[in-house]
């Protein structure tokens, strides 16, 4: 086998400039799947009649059908969806106006979701009962005794978890080439196929990845580092 | 883009994937199977602190856990028959069903050496000094007394990885493989219903991935029987009921799921 370590090192070069496109689906996906996954959680932990039920078969569905599934399903149905309520309002606004990677961020804030309400949930969970009685005894409401007291602390209890997410959400990018988004996978195919040299395009991705993920795992262990050193006990 | 809605065509297409769910089925089944065969022999180093073994390890378990399982396919299908060529194994002419499997297990092996690893060491250490006390050998300790107790701890995370990698079997129609996947898009490019065969493959997923969860509970009752009398008698007074019990979730988003496994 002739590894052509030249034509990695141009594969790497290359695929450098699909790492926003990447990065942007990951942190688009994280961050309103944070804000999905927090309203479900909220609506799951107070048991909220209606909304519980529907907020309970949303995670449970996405949870059991893969990510892509998810992709293709927004893909070929929001337009379906999108041009029959424009034709039934009269608007000029067509789906076809909606750019491609628009349905990798919604496809992926949906999955991503229902995964963080899990994350939120067992970090509100983790927060010892007590500490909302407390805020209660002293005369906090429940919005301040969340905001300021259970949030902070759910959230470094959860901070292993939502890195995972992180990483998780960072790896699904992948999938977007299949709505012919230009992401890291894509640009690996497309570099690829100038000489025919997959192997060496993909293992230039598969540095990149690793090396993308090396970094949120240091940062998150950083992060971790800060947020909880309310946690150390003792004597301050 | 697409044929009109219509709903009879997702039942349609429910028959007509159902015969290529057993590929599906098997890539998860002998890539799990293969992926516990790795996951031992990557745990067993860290397990037990054998020097050099360890860092290799390591170096595996953060390579498979730290890229895509996407670029892992190509990059096996693509790099493993030019690397078997230097010891004079042509593989070119292997069905992509093969590469897909080893990559699957070999991913799978990762995360289940983790959960080997998390799952032995969750064994209380009493329990290993007890049985040498009575004058059991490492091997005879290891699987009379741990294996068993661990198995019984792992089965949660052992359930969200097979259900992680039956979602994640839906990248194989990547490489061409004719699963639920391969199929569903071919049937949707065919007849142009697009929605409807993704609605059907979105159900089969799903009640395959829920008749797996609730498999694994029952699974999980029965080894933890011995626990649960214990539990039992040290009987605290619980404010919540209904809050209290295990949490467990699937770990990541069944795809990739990066970084440090989740406590479970």
């Amino acid at each position: 086998m002739k590894l052509d370590f030249a034509f990695i090192w141009t594969a790497f070069l290359q695929l450098l400039t699909a790492i926003p496109t990447a990065l942007a689906i990951t942190a688009v996906s994280v961050l309103c799947g944070l804000v999905i996954g927090t309203a479900v959680a909220i609506v799951r932990l107070y048991k909220i009649p209606v909304l519980y039920q529907i907020a309970a078969s949303y995670v449970t569905f996405i949870r059991g059908t893969p990510m892509l599934t998810h992709l293709l399903l927004i893909y070929f149905g929001l337009p379906i969806i999108v041009d029959g309520i424009a034709e039934a309002l009269g608007l000029s606004f067509r789906s076809v106006s909606i750019p491609m990677i628009g349905f990798a961020y919604l496809s992926f804030s949906i999955t991503a979701g229902a995964y963080m309400s899990e994350v939120v949930r067992s970090g509100l969970l983790a927060v010892n009962r007590g500490q909302i009685e407390a805020a209660y005894s002293i005369g906090m409401t429940t919005s301040q005794a969340m905001r300021r007291i259970i949030l902070p602390q759910a959230f470094s209890a959860s901070l292993p978890n939502l890195s995972n997410m992180i990483i998780g959400m960072l790896h699904g990018s992948t999938l977007a080439f299949t709505v012919s988004v230009v992401e890291i996978n894509a640009k690996a195919q497309i570099v690829a196929t100038t000489n025919w040299k997959f192997f060496e395009a993909y293992l230039a991705a598969a540095i990149i990845f690793w090396g993308l993920t090396f970094i949120i795992e240091r940062l998150t262990a950083l992060a971790e580092k800060r947020f909880n050193l309310y946690n150390r006990g003792g004597v301050s | 883009m697409g044929e009109p809605f219509d709903i009879s065509y997702v039942f349609e297409y429910l028959v007509k994937l159902l015969p290529t769910l057993k590929v599906t089925l098997l890539i998860v089944v002998s890539s799990i199977v293969i992926g516990l065969g790795v996951g031992f022999i990557v745990a067993l180093p860290q397990l037990y602190k054998i020097p050099i073994l360890r860092r290799l390890s390591q170096v595996y378990l953060s390579f498979f856990r730290g890229t895509p399982i996407l670029i892992q396919l190509f990059l096996f299908y693509y790099g493993l028959p030019e690397i078997l060529k230097l010891v004079n194994v042509d593989v070119a002419k292997l069905p992509a069903l093969y590469f897909v499997i080893l990559t699957y297990a070999l991913h799978s092996g990762a995360y289940l050496a983790e959960m080997i690893r998390a799952a032995v060491g969750a064994v209380d250490r009493g329990q290993v000094e007890a049985a040498y006390s009575v004058g059991m050998t490492g091997f005879q300790a290891f699987t009379r007394i741990v294996l068993p107790q661990a198995m019984a701890i792992s089965i949660p995370v052992f359930s969200n990885l097979v259900i992680a990698n039956l979602k994640d079997t839906s990248l194989a129609f990547s490489l061409g493989i004719m699963e639920l996947t391969g199929k569903s898009q071919t049937l949707a490019v065919m007849s142009r219903h697009f929605v409807e065969t993704y609605i059907s493959l979105a159900l089969i997923y799903f009640v395959i991935s829920f008749g797996l969860e609730k498999l694994f509970h029952l699974i999980e009752k029965k080894l933890l029987r011995h626990e649960r009398r214990l539990a039992a008698e040290d009987k605290e007074p619980r404010l919540h009921k209904g809050k209290t019990k295990r949490f467990r979730f699937i770990a990541g988003p069944g795809f990739g799921r990066g970084g440090r496994e989740n406590e479970a």
